[in-house]
């Protein structure tokens, strides 16, 4: 992670990502935002394609340390933690989700990388699954190819949650993200699932509602 | 310029597999896998005594650990050698200092402990 001015120019980049859009920024406001001149600008990141790139460098590092709390401990928490991560990660990038199309024009290589972390969030999901059903969790899988559905949608959920509430014109907030992402599960619960929610995670979504 | 190193999908599966799989291979242990540490227990309150033999010409130190609400319950074990008896008898001295709980040597066995019958 950059340092000093460098750390700097990209939080006020993906500030101004955020608010304005990727294609909509200037290195003029960027540098505004940061309180430096251009030039000073300009001796750090030779363009915004260097900018961008070094965000998404960032990025990329933060989604690797949320990919690597997997199964921390064995129990629901473990993912209620994860989504925790996922949810402060997703809000402050949103405008990737936003830009989606424009960075799949303009940065094909941050696409392949993309592609990479969203293969490795979809198996991690899947995994999780099959590790609840072998710890009594979930019920088996009632019908072939069932679970997979289930992993891919729980991911869908976990990326587009955020722009999806931005498009009703809803608020933003973490438990109702994560009542989203657990109703999902609730179906498959076996009893000893439903004891485990209610035990664990249930109480702390009651809190903070 | 080096390519990045990326796993492929099926060996990450398969990597989440085995992490899986952990928690459900991985078992207590028994109480009784310990029992060596209980059984070791009388060893530290031992009073340790030093002896000095000459075998094949180098002076070897053995300290010997005996209980002594037990006495006959003893360990003796070879520590190390010398060619020197004084270096021998010096590095006896710091071994029984180091092995010993009790450094001034008030934990002492006392013949009478042993109920010989010299009948």
């Amino acid at each position: 992670m950059p340092t000093g001015t460098k750390h700097r120019i990209l939080e006020a980049s993906v500030l101004l990502f955020n608010r304005e859009g990727l294609a909509n920024v200037r290195l003029q406001q960027i540098a505004d935002e940061t309180g430096i001149s251009v030039g000073n600008l300009a001796y750090h990141f030779k363009n915004k394609e260097a900018i961008v790139t070094a965000v998404y460098e960032s990025l990329f590092e933060e989604l690797k340390q949320i990919l690597s709390t997997y199964l921390s401990y064995p129990s629901l928490n473990d993912f209620d933690h994860q989504l925790n991560r996922y949810y402060a990660f997703f809000q402050k990038y949103r405008f990737y989700l936003i830009d989606l199309f424009e960075i799949e024009r303009s940065f094909p290589d941050i696409i392949a990388q993309w592609h990479e972390f969203v293969g490795k969030m979809i198996i991690q999901i899947r995994r999780r699954i099959d590790y609840s059903t072998n710890r009594g969790i979930l019920v088996p899988e009632p019908t072939k190819g069932l679970y997979d559905t289930l992993a891919d949608n729980i991911w869908m959920t976990i990326t587009f949650w955020i722009p999806q509430q931005v498009l009703k014109g809803l608020p933003l907030d973490e438990s109702t993200f994560k009542s989203a992402l657990w109703a999902q599960f609730q179906p498959y619960f076996t009893d000893k699932g439903w004891e485990e929610f209610m035990d664990t995670i249930a109480p702390v979504e009651i809190d903070r509602g | 310029m080096h390519r990045k190193f990326s796993l492929s999908k099926e060996v990450y599966a398969q990597m989440l597999d085995g992490l899986n799989n952990l928690y459900f291979s991985d078992k207590l242990g028994f109480s009784s896998d310990l029992k060596f540490i209980a059984d070791d227990f009388w060893l530290s309150d031992t009073a340790v005594i030093e002896q000095l033999h000459l075998r094949k010409g180098l002076w070897e130190v053995h300290l010997i650990f005996a209980y002594p609400s037990a006495p006959i319950r003893f360990l003796k074990r070879r520590i190390t050698s010398h060619a020197n008896s004084k270096r021998a008898a010096q590095m006896a001295f710091y071994m029984r200092r180091l092995a010993a709980k009790d450094q001034r040597g008030t934990i002492s066995i006392n013949i009478d402990n042993f109920n010989l019958s010299l009948n």
